[in-house]
């Protein structure tokens, strides 16, 4: 599955704290076309992150369905989920969630030691993957060898290395400088424009939004679309 | 084994952790293979010689204090089986002074007997018939020969001290193999040096002819003198050995108790440390978790961890015990329990066990930090920065 349709249908999320009930997201319905950058964005505690945690399999909704080509990831079990997740979801996180023990090639060896690639062959994906980001020489550098936008490009690689469909990133941005942000960003676009992956990216960042092909916002759980004044301001401010 | 350099990698995140831990498996290791050897070594075959099996001892039924009388020899010596039977006392004098490192077995025999008995040492044919032909001659083990630096033909002087004569000896043959720290010399010696006791002797030390008549043997000797006025205890002679350390209590039972406390207190530091260093990871474990590794995996990987680094202490452990065992090998050579250092050492099963251990250290403390880190919420985990 190279590209995959992401349908969220009627999905609504409730956490539970002791007797307390918390309504996260709240009948949620969406289309992530293969290949589409998508920004969520919103403010904090409304759901973006609960929302993109049901797109990646990672957690499950408390009604509704989730499909994702033609699986649907909603109801499957937990090892049929982990499965599913190495096969079609690559993920970047704000403070990269890099392991400081393994070098940049060995971090992004990880996803590929579930699958049944000889040592070679895993060789060649990490390689590959590493030169994608621009890191092929940083191979052997541990994370705190590295600057934030180096950790950040080596976790992307980490993303993509098993050629996933699709890539969930959350505040990718979020903890980088201007100059790095950029690049990230370029790195993100080239991924969604050249190698077609569908890409789901919360941000608070309009800058980064603005990269995105398509924006939704989210609202105490609500989705909205974008305003199309609100998606010409923040490409206004890109540009 | 695609996974061995994450699980390596995550044993050694914190050295001083790791080897602290790791330290504290070595110390327990090098005593469980110390003392397990020990146990052998109470229990074993090996300072017996090859013909251990073969021999057995006659003592008083009410312990070695009690004298037997020479007559039971020749009765013992009939006993369809018995190749030989020679009377021996335990001499237990002093020799340059009573300091416990120059303590060592004195023991008179009867000279043409003690061949028989003892096929299994090895000892120059004609040193030994210059020992049989003199009186007041005796043999040593090779052991005290180093020890005391004696030659052929050197005189020593042995006070008594609970048979109240003393020995004037010339050594004339010197013996390896099983048990070199005694000297023999002649039955006859005492039975003329010593007045009231020329008609007995402490034990009979006998050779039957294979393994499988020592229990017919000893019952009939044990029958032959039931209702004598000295009844007899006979016994195999590993039996008769490991009296001596009954004598201190339940050895075995001791040092096994010793072993299953330390064992348990490993245990429970290496549990703390895999807690440790999983309640650390929690982020990473659910990182992993949402690339892909099911329970399962994490599970094992964090299970595996724990026995590469038990398994790790356990090896050193083992490698540390061998000098360690040694230096008490020495040490036992020149003490009372010296027949037993003959056999204290670390065979090749012990380490099997020792690193059986090793691993079952690594899955017992592991398990409930293996089981926590698999059950990690991949949402909660991963909370602070998703």
């Amino acid at each position: 599955m190279n590209q995959a349709q992401i349908q969220i249908d009627r999905v609504s999320k409730v956490y539970h704290r002791d007797s307390i009930e918390i309504p996260v997201l709240r009948d949620i319905t969406l289309t992530v076309n293969p290949g589409e950058y998508l920004a969520l964005m919103g403010p904090s505690g409304s759901g973006k992150t609960t929302l993109l945690n049901l797109m990646a399999g990672i957690d499950k909704p408390t009604s509704g369905r989730i499909l994702v080509g033609d699986q649907e990831v909603s109801s499957m079990g937990e090892g049929q989920l982990a499965r599913w997740r190495a096969d079609h979801v690559g993920f970047i996180f704000q403070l990269y969630n890099l392991i400081p023990v393994l070098t940049a090639f060995e971090n992004v060896e990880l996803p590929l030691l579930l699958t049944r690639l000889s040592r070679k062959e895993r060789r060649e994906h990490v390689e590959t993957a590493l030169s994608i980001v621009g890191l092929a020489d940083r191979m052997e550098h541990y994370p705190r060898q590295l600057s934030g936008g180096q950790e950040q490009r080596v976790a992307i690689a980490r993303a993509i290395v098993a050629d996933p469909a699709i890539l969930v990133a959350d505040e990718p941005t979020g903890d980088l400088d201007a100059k790095s942000a950029d690049e990230i960003l370029e790195l993100l676009k080239r991924l969604s424009g050249e190698f077609q992956k569908t890409i789901v990216m919360v941000t608070h960042d309009p800058k980064a939004a603005a990269v995105a092909r398509r924006m939704v916002h989210l609202d105490k759980g609500v989705l909205s679309a974008a305003e199309p004044r609100e998606m010409a301001d923040v490409r206004g401010q890109r540009s | 084994m695609k996974y061995f350099r994450l699980v390596w990698k995550n044993v050694f995140r914190k050295k001083t952790r790791a080897f602290l831990t790791m330290g504290s498996i070595v110390l327990v290791m090098v005593l469980i293979v110390v003392l397990v050897s020990l146990l052998n070594a109470l229990g074993g075959e090996a300072a017996l010689g090859s013909l251990g099996a073969s021999r057995a001892v006659v003592q008083h039924a009410t312990g070695l204090a009690n004298f037997l009388p020479l007559s039971y020899r020749q009765k013992i010596e009939q006993i369809p089986g018995v190749l030989a039977a020679a009377p021996e006392i335990w001499f237990g004098g002093t020799y340059i002074d009573q300091r416990p490192e120059h303590f060592f077995g004195q023991l008179s025999t009867d000279p043409e007997a003690w061949p028989i008995i003892n096929a299994d040492v090895e000892i120059d044919p004609a040193q030994l018939k210059a020992w049989q032909s003199e009186r007041d001659s005796f043999i040593a083990g090779q052991q005290l020969i180093d020890r005391y630096g004696w030659k052929l033909g050197d005189r020593i002087h042995i006070q008594g001290s609970y048979i109240l004569i003393d020995l004037d000896l010339v050594l004339r043959g010197i013996y390896k193999g099983r048990d070199e720290s005694n000297i023999f010399f002649h039955n006859k010696y005492l039975e003329n040096s010593w007045a009231g006791r020329s008609s007995q002797t402490g034990i009979y030390f006998l050779r039957v002819k294979s393994p499988d008549d020592v229990t017919r043997v000893t019952e009939a000797i044990n029958q032959m003198f039931e209702n004598s006025d000295a009844p007899v205890k006979a016994m195999p002679e590993k039996e008769f050995n490991l009296q001596f350390l009954e004598m201190m209590g339940n050895v075995k039972l001791l040092v096994r108790s010793i072993a299953l406390v330390v064992l348990f207190t490993v245990v429970l530091i290496v549990a703390n440390t895999m807690a440790m260093s999983a309640r650390e990871r929690v982020t990473e474990i659910a990182l992993i978790r949402a690339l892909g590794f099911r329970r399962g995996q994490v599970l094992g990987l964090v299970l595996s961890e724990a026995v590469v680094l038990s398994l790790l202490g356990g090896v050193a452990g083992v490698l540390f015990a061998y000098p360690f065992t040694a230096f008490l090998v020495e040490g036992m050579k020149h003490s009372p329990v010296a027949p037993f250092a003959y056999n204290f050492r670390v065979a090749p099963l012990t380490v099997l066990a020792a690193m059986a251990i090793s691993v079952g250290i690594g899955t017992l403390s592991g398990f409930v930090p293996a089981i926590r880190s698999s059950r990690i919420s991949i949402v909660n985990g991963l909370r602070q920065v998703v």
